[in-house]
């Protein structure tokens, strides 16, 4: 059940998808960012979230709210967020409220998203659009992913995958807009 | 002993077994070691593609025929340096490259693959000179960019040398006039069959054409008998390459053949051993002998158009031309053409000639020919046995690597009615002077000039899949997808073996999205062959038109292990990482392209859009200019040319290239696109709006149209139209961007772009 309330929006996201199904016209931007965690414990590194290795998982080991930071080389256009989670196996670890934060660097990140999870189990989706057709991408230098609290209130999280994405750059560069028609497209570009 | 194990070796190669071959060459070896026996022994291991083992052999050897061997092996096994001192050896600055022609040739090779494209002009050139039907030697100068007309090179000049080839010593003068055709023809068959192994083999990506040459060479070898001399001279004419019948099974040493047999070496082997008895050899030269005398009896008789193309043909035998492959029947194998007829010679001894058999060559020109003839090995028949010395070199028409020559070989009389060879030569050449021509043109990238030369080709020869890729290349080329695609088909229908061309088919279908099409051409060339490069481009596209960019880039991978010297393997790599975002291994990739072929406009053309996207303009700039240097005919490439002038705020100079991409071909509508944005910039709005208009007409669907007209009545506080045009785009279904970007345009719409107060 997804509510939203007064105030920041805030929505409940109940289980997850088994699939990572993704539009076309995303792709996943944070190959070539930094990633840093607040905690970690030994073997369970910042490597085990984009590692594309379910098994293998993040955990924290310090106090919460638990954070994973991603710096990007410029800034970049982002419309979602995906985390894989999973109750059944890590219960009390399975992370309940996040917080999305974006901004130019530790100093002014705000919060771009609230959202609490109800036991989840596979991957989930956050969407980072605005309603606003202008909003549908938050244009940022870094993103903060802040775990406030767990399930059945754990101390320390687990969390599987995380992936970000964005939209598709033009393949054209040095355009303004992406062509569409099929004339275009057979001349803009030589293979 | 010496002499039937030799025979036994020969005809085995002859057959194809090698390991019979190469058992039996080892007894021969030990039992009588020679330096000739063990140039047998390293051509057993050279068509057995065992290169390292002719390497060891062959190491250290001098004799000439040995240095080519070795040489061959050398490249074979990527040793450039040695393969150099092997036919240059530095300290001896003036010592004949063995081999004449196909001496050059490889040296040529080597020279490219290491990037010395003077020397290898220099020696391409040569080649071309000693055997002017060394087609491959041509081709290597197109793509280097450095050939001349055809005209000239498969010209007078050229009939005669082949005529003079084609001649027996005795006949001298005579003959030079009466054939200067014929021989030039003849010569140049043999030459070019000769060369055709080079040249195959190097068409064959090199795999082949180790062995090809090996086999050429091995042809004279047959015979153990002391190699002939190889005199670097080509003009040994004892050989007459004429297509030699497949059935004649001249034992000439099998030399396994690769497909282009050829008979004929160049260096004259005169004595071309057939079989490998000395005997064969003792009566070759006889009949050497004879013909001359002959011919001389003649000579008053004769007139200029002699036939000795004719009574070379005869000469097959010798030729260490793989055997007679039959090849011929293959499509793909071209034999020669037009000297099928001039076969009928009599020969003074030898008693069959094989005239009628001289089967015209289906020229197929051709890399894909190579590579299917390849498997075939067109034998000659070459040896057609031991009678005549003229080997008929399955001359290889020049265009189509294949030699197949399917004359009978018989014993070549070489009685040569000079008016024959006259004729066949300048047949020959004739065709040769247009398919040179039309490949140079489409190397320079005239591709227009390319077709209309094309098209003055006879039905049959036209026909073949070698022409007919090379116009699907040259429709490719000039961005007319539709034709190209029809014109490839046709020569998947010609041949349907040939992986040539097939990378830029693949290619063509992925420009025109055909995707279905495009995964059975790539299912079929996999099944067809999985080691060839095409195969695996032709894959990669495949995936790449799915978006799968990671598959796409470990099949092009894949090619380039194959062959790492197939340059646009490289580039499709790099466009993979570039679509992957991967900039640096992208740029690698495109300059390993570049090293292999400097003259690959598609990989100037990818770096350039690399560094645009990077948004370091200037290198962009710099690099798009050499791809128009290259290609100054592409419409799209002077297109980004003026784009990257355009960011470099170079606009006048953008326009004007601009300009140029419009006249170049109407039907880009993308420099019409960029010279309205460059209009923008340069705040000429009405100018832009006019182009627009126009684009409009050209293509009604196309959001980025609409867009740019809203955003300059925006500009401009034409609002009405403005959110007309916006809304326009938006109808037209852009991207998610771009949804966004122009939503966000209409919100603003009343608020001027910069600066909030007009006042």
């Amino acid at each position: 059940m997804a509510e939203s309330s007064e105030g920041e929006e805030e929505g409940k996201l109940v289980g997850g998808n088994q699939q990572l199904v993704v539009d076309d016209d995303l792709c996943e931007m944070a190959k070539k960012a930094a990633w840093s965690v607040s905690s970690c414990k030994p073997g369970n590194g910042v490597l085990s979230l984009r590692d594309d290795n379910l098994d293998t998982y993040w955990q924290s080991d310090g106090a919460q709210p638990h954070l994973v930071n991603i710096q990007f080389q410029k800034k970049v256009k982002l419309q979602l967020v995906v985390l894989y989670v999973d109750f059944k196996l890590d219960e009390s670890y399975t992370p309940s409220k996040i917080s999305i934060r974006a901004g130019d660097g530790f100093h002014n990140l705000k919060e771009i998203k609230a959202i609490e999870l109800v036991k989840p189990a596979g991957w989930v989706y956050i969407s980072l659009s605005g309603n606003d057709p202008r909003e549908t991408f938050v244009n940022t230098f870094m993103l903060q992913i802040a775990i406030l609290s767990n399930h059945l209130n754990g101390r320390d999280t687990h969390v599987r995958q995380i992936k970000v994405y964005g939209p598709r750059p033009n393949p054209i560069p040095h355009q303004a807009f992406q062509f569409t028609s099929r004339e275009f497209i057979t001349y803009s570009t030589v293979r | 002993m010496e002499a039937i194990l030799t025979e036994c070796v020969q005809n085995s190669l002859r057959h194809f077994m090698y390991r019979n071959a190469i058992f039996m060459c080892e007894r021969l070896c030990a039992e009588f070691p020679s330096e000739t026996n063990s140039q047998l022994l390293a051509v057993c291991y050279l068509q057995n593609n065992q290169a390292y083992s002719a390497y060891h052999i062959l190491k250290g050897n001098h004799m000439a025929h040995s240095r080519y061997l070795f040489a061959q092996s050398c490249f074979k096994m990527d040793l450039l340096n040695e393969a150099e001192a092997a036919l240059c050896p530095p300290n001896e600055s003036s010592a004949e490259i063995p081999n004449g022609a196909a001496g050059h040739y490889l040296l040529g090779l080597i020279y490219r693959c290491t990037d010395r494209r003077k020397s290898a002009i220099y020696h391409f050139n040569q080649a071309l000179s000693l055997d002017p039907l060394l087609w491959a030697a041509y081709e290597e100068l197109c793509i280097l960019g450095a050939a001349e007309e055809a005209a000239t090179v498969f010209g007078d000049a050229a009939s005669l040398c082949i005529q003079k080839q084609h001649l027996p010593h005795g006949l001298g003068s005579k003959s030079m006039q009466a054939s200067a055709e014929d021989q030039g023809l003849i010569s140049s068959r043999n030459v070019g069959a000769e060369d055709l192994s080079p040249r195959h083999l190097k068409n064959i990506h090199g795999n082949s054409q180790r062995d090809a040459a090996g086999n050429y060479h091995s042809a004279p070898q047959p015979g153990g008998t002391g190699s002939q001399p190889l005199n670097g001279g080509p003009t040994t004419l004892s050989f007459y390459s004429t297509p030699s019948p497949m059935a004649a099974a001249s034992q000439l040493s099998g030399v396994a053949p690769p497909p282009i047999c050829r008979n004929m070496q160049i260096n004259g082997p005169n004595s071309c051993a057939t079989g490998a008895d000395s005997s064969p050899r003792s009566t070759v030269n006889s009949t050497i002998q004879a013909p001359r005398r002959k011919f001389v009896d003649e000579g008053k008789l004769r007139k200029v158009s002699g036939r000795l193309f004719a009574d070379s043909a005869p000469r097959r035998s010798i030729r260490l031309a793989t055997g007679d492959s039959v090849a011929n029947t293959n499509s793909n194998v071209s034999t020669v053409s037009g000297n099928g007829t001039n076969h009928s010679s009599k020969y003074l001894g030898g008693s069959k000639i094989a005239t009628g058999s001289v089967r015209p060559v289906t020229g197929r020109k051709g890399q894909s020919w190579s590579n299917e003839n390849f498997d075939e090995g067109i034998k000659h028949d070459g040896y057609d046995d031991s009678r005549n010395s003229s080997t008929t070199c399955s001359s290889p028409s020049s265009e189509s690597r294949s030699l197949d020559q399917e004359g009978p070989t018989s014993a070549a009389g070489v009685c040569l009615s000079g008016s024959r060879v006259a004729v066949g030569a300048s047949d020959l050449l004739a065709l040769l002077r247009i398919l040179g021509e039309g490949y140079r043109l489409s190397c320079g990238y005239r591709c227009q000039d390319a077709l209309d030369v094309y098209v003055k080709l006879p039905q049959k020869q036209y026909n073949t899949g070698w022409v007919l890729s090379q116009v699907g290349k040259a429709y490719f080329e000039m961005v007319d997808y539709v034709e190209a695609d029809h014109a490839f088909n046709l020569a998947r229908l010609a041949s349907p073996y040939s992986l040539e061309g097939m990378d830029v088919y693949s290619t063509v279908l992925y420009h025109l999205k055909e995707d279905m099409k495009l995964s059975y051409l790539a299912q079929e060339l996999i099944s067809t062959d999985r080691l060839a490069p095409q195969s695996w481009c032709a894959m990669g596209n495949c995936y790449s038109l799915q978006k799968d960019h990671e598959t796409a880039l470990k099949n092009f991978q894949r090619a380039v292990q194959l062959d790492s010297r197939f340059a646009y393997a490289h580039t499709l790599c790099g466009h993979e990482y570039v679509a992957l975002e991967d900039f640096e291994n992208g740029i690698k990739s495109y300059q390993s392209a570049l090293r292999v072929d400097t003259r690959h406009y598609n990989a100037w053309y990818g770096l350039g859009m690399v560094y645009l996207r990077q948004e370091k303009f200037e290198f962009s700039e710099h690099h798009f200019r050499m791809a128009f240097q290259i290609n100054p005919r592409s419409s799209v490439i002077m297109s980004y040319l003026g784009t990257a002038l355009h960011a470099l705020k170079r606009n006048k100079e953008a326009l004007e290239i601009m300009e140029k991409a419009i006249m170049a071909d109407k039907k880009n509508p993308l420099p019409l696109y960029q010279k309205a944005n460059i209009l923008v910039t340069m705040e000429n709005f009405d100018g832009a709006l006019e182009v627009l208009e126009e684009l409009k007409e050209y293509a009604p669907r196309e959001s980025s149209v609409y867009a740019l007209m809203g955003r300059i009545y925006k500009r401009r506080d034409m609002y009405d139209k403005a959110m007309l045009h916006f809304g326009l785009a938006l109808d037209m279904k852009p991207s998610a961007t771009d949804v966004a970007t122009i939503k966000a345009a209409i919100e603003k719409l009343h608020v001027p772009d910069e600066i909030e107060d007009n006042l």
